[in-house]
C-alpha cells in the first residue's frame, strides 16, 4: 500500500543549508517570533505560510540579518548556514548579505542602466578582475534571471524604464550576480501579473538547482506551485513545517488545515 | 464536518449543497434496493417498473455531483480536508451510481422471474440479502455525513455478513439446478441478482473507506476481510 502512494516531491538534496534553533525575536515589547526551530535544505524551495503578522517575514529577514537595521530588534537563539553561527560578531553582515541575496516584494531597481544594476554587487564586492569578466557575470546573471533576451539590446537604458516582471526579473539578476548561497525572496510576485508571475515561478524552480531558495508567499497556490517544503506560522510560532504535498493534502495541525482552507485569516 | 466555518461562506454553501446531493442520492438508492427486493418476492411487476423509472434521477445526480465537484475544484481550489471532500463525493457518486444500476437490474430481472415458478424461498432470502445491503449503504452515508471512522470501520466488518448469505445463497442455486434443469433459467436470474447485491455490499464498503480517508487523509492499511468464497466453490457445492 505505501509504495503506491505518490512519492514526495523530488529535493536534490537533504543536507540542510540553514539550521535555526530557538530563535526568538523582539521590536522593542512585541515577541516577534517564539523559538523558532527549523533546518532548510539547500538546493531546495522553502515557502513560509502564514497570516499577516505571523512573523514569517521577520524571520526570512534574520536569515540575512536585515533585522539589524531595525531599532529595538533583538533575535536571540541561534541561526547557521552551513554551521557558521551568522550572529556571530565576527561576521561581516555585508559580506553574509552577498552570500544571501534578497528579492523585495516591490521591484526595486538602482536608479541606473540594466547592466549596472547587476554589475553593482560584483562591483563592490571586488568579485571581477577586469571589465570582461564583469560583462560575464552581468549576461549569466541575466540569462539565468531569464531576461536577457529583452535586455541585451537595451543594457545601457534605465533599469526603471522596464516592465514591472521585467524589473522584478532584473532585482533577481542582481541578487544572484554575487552567487549567493541562498536567495530569499519576501512576495516577489504580489506586485507583478499573472504571466509575470508564471515566469518569475518558472525562475524559481530554475534557480533551485543552484542555490537554496526561501519564499515568504501570501499566495498558498504559489507556494503549492513553487516550493518542496512549507512552513507554516501563526501567532510568533512555527506551527508546522513539511514536504509541500503533505501541508496542502494531509496537514497534521489544525491551525495549519484551518489556515490552509480558508478558515482563519 | 469541520465546525469551523470558511471566511468565504459561499465556499461553505457550494460544500454542504453537494454533501446534500449525495445524501438525496443515497436515499433515492436504498430506497430502489428495498423496492426492487420487494417488487422480486411479491412478484409486482407495477412496482419493478417504477424501480426501472427511477433510476434515471440517480445518475442525473451523479453527473450534476460531479459537475459541482469539478467547479468547486476549478473555482475554490480546495486544500486539505476540502480537498478530500471534493475527491471522495465523486467517488461516492459513482459507487451510488453503480448500486442504483444493480438495483435496475434486479427490478428488470423481477419482471422476467414474475412469470416462472419461483424456486422456494429464494426470493425472500435474497429481500433478507437485499434489507441487509441497504442498511450497510444508509450507515456507510451516515458514517460519511457524520465523519465518523467508527461507524465506517463498522460496515467494513459487516460486509462479510452479506458475502455469507451470498455463498449460502450459491449453494442453494447449484442444488435446485442440479435437481432440475428446467429451474436453470430461473436460477440463472436469481443468481445474477444475489452477485449484484453481493456487489452492492462492496460498494458500501467503498464508501466506507472513503470516509475513512475522508478522515484520517490515508485509506485503511489493514486488509478487508474477503467473505465471498464462490470463486473457488465447485460442482457439489465443495470448495
Amino acid at each position: 500500500m505505501n509504495d503506491m502512494r505518490i512519492a514526495e516531491r523530488v529535493v536534490d538534496s537533504m543536507e540542510s543549508k540553514i539550521t535555526a534553533r530557538g530563535v526568538q525575536v523582539f521590536y522593542g515589547q512585541n515577541h516577534a517570533l517564539k523559538d523558532v526551530d527549523v533546518d532548510i535544505l539547500d538546493k531546495t524551495v522553502t515557502a513560509f505560510i502564514g497570516p499577516s503578522g505571523c512573523g514569517k517575514s521577520t524571520f526570512l529577514r534574520c536569515l540575512n540579518r536585515m533585522n539589524d537595521t531595525i531599532d529595538g530588534c533583538v533575535v536571540k537563539g541561534s541561526i547557521k548556514i552551513d554551521s557558521e553561527d551568522i550572529y556571530d560578531p565576527k561576521v561581516d553582515p555585508v559580506q553574509l548579505r552577498a552570500k544571501v541575496g534578497m528579492v523585495f516584494q516591490k521591484p526595486n531597481p538602482f536608479p541606473k542602466s540594466i547592466y549596472d544594476n547587476v554589475a553593482y554587487g560584483p562591483k563592490i564586492h571586488g568579485l571581477t578582475r577586469n571589465k570582461a569578466e564583469l560583462d560575464e557575470v552581468v549576461e549569466t546573471s541575466l540569462r539565468r534571471a531569464a531576461l536577457w533576451n529583452e535586455a541585451k539590446d537595451r543594457l545601457k537604458s534605465p533599469g526603471t524604464g522596464l516592465s514591472g516582471g521585467q524589473q522584478q526579473r532584473l532585482c533577481i539578476a542582481r541578487a544572484i550576480a554575487t552567487s549567493p548561497e541562498v536567495l530569499l525572496m519576501d512576495e516577489p510576485c504580489s506586485a507583478l501579473d499573472p504571466i509575470a508571475t508564471a515566469q518569475i515561478e518558472e525562475l524559481i524552480d530554475e534557480l533551485r538547482s543552484q542555490f537554496s531558495v526561501v519564499i515568504v508567499t501570501h499566495s498558498m497556490q504559489q507556494a503549492a506551485r513553487v516550493s518542496q517544503r512549507t512552513a507554516f506560522f501563526h501567532l510568533g510560532y512555527l506551527v508546522e513545517f513539511g514536504e509541500t504535498g503533505q501541508i496542502f493534502t494531509n496537514p497534521k495541525d489544525p491551525r495549519t488545515e484551518s489556515y490552509i482552507t480558508g478558515r482563519i485569516g | 464536518m469541520q465546525s469551523e466555518k470558511h471566511i468565504a461562506s459561499a465556499f461553505d454553501r457550494d460544500l454542504e449543497a453537494i454533501q446534500a446531493m449525495i445524501m438525496k442520492m443515497g436515499g433515492l438508492v436504498e430506497a430502489a434496493i428495498l423496492d426492487a427486493a420487494q417488487a422480486l418476492e411479491s412478484r409486482d411487476e407495477e412496482l419493478a417498473e417504477r424501480v426501472r423509472a427511477a433510476d434515471k434521477a440517480v445518475d442525473a445526480l451523479e453527473d450534476q455531483i460531479n459537475t459541482e465537484a469539478a467547479r468547486l475544484i476549478a473555482l475554490r481550489s480546495p486544500t486539505a480536508g476540502d480537498l478530500r471532500t471534493a475527491l471522495t463525493v465523486m467517488k461516492i457518486a459513482a459507487s451510488l451510481e453503480r448500486c442504483g444500476d444493480y438495483a435496475k437490474n434486479l427490478a428488470k430481472r423481477s419482471t422476467v422471474l414474475a412469470h416462472m415458478s419461483p424456486i422456494g424461498d429464494t426470493a425472500g432470502g435474497i429481500r433478507r440479502m437485499a434489507k441487509a445491503v441497504e442498511l450497510l449503504l444508509k450507515d456507510a452515508l451516515d458514517a460519511y455525513i457524520h465523519r465518523d471512522v467508527e461507524l465506517a470501520e463498522d460496515v467494513r466488518r459487516r460486509d462479510r455478513e452479506v458475502d455469507q448469505m451470498y455463498n449460502s445463497l450459491f449453494r442453494v442455486f447449484l442444488t435446485h439446478m442440479l435437481e432440475d434443469p428446467r429451474n436453470i433459467t430461473a436460477c440463472m436470474h436469481l443468481h445474477f441478482i444475489a452477485k449484484n447485491i453481493e456487489r452492492m455490499g462492496d460498494h458500501a464498503t467503498g464508501i466506507a473507506e472513503q470516509v475513512i480517508y475522508l478522515v484520517n487523509g490515508a485509506m485503511p492499511e489493514d486488509p478487508r476481510v474477503k467473505g465471498d468464497i464462490t470463486s473457488v466453490t465447485l460442482l457439489d457445492g465443495s470448495q
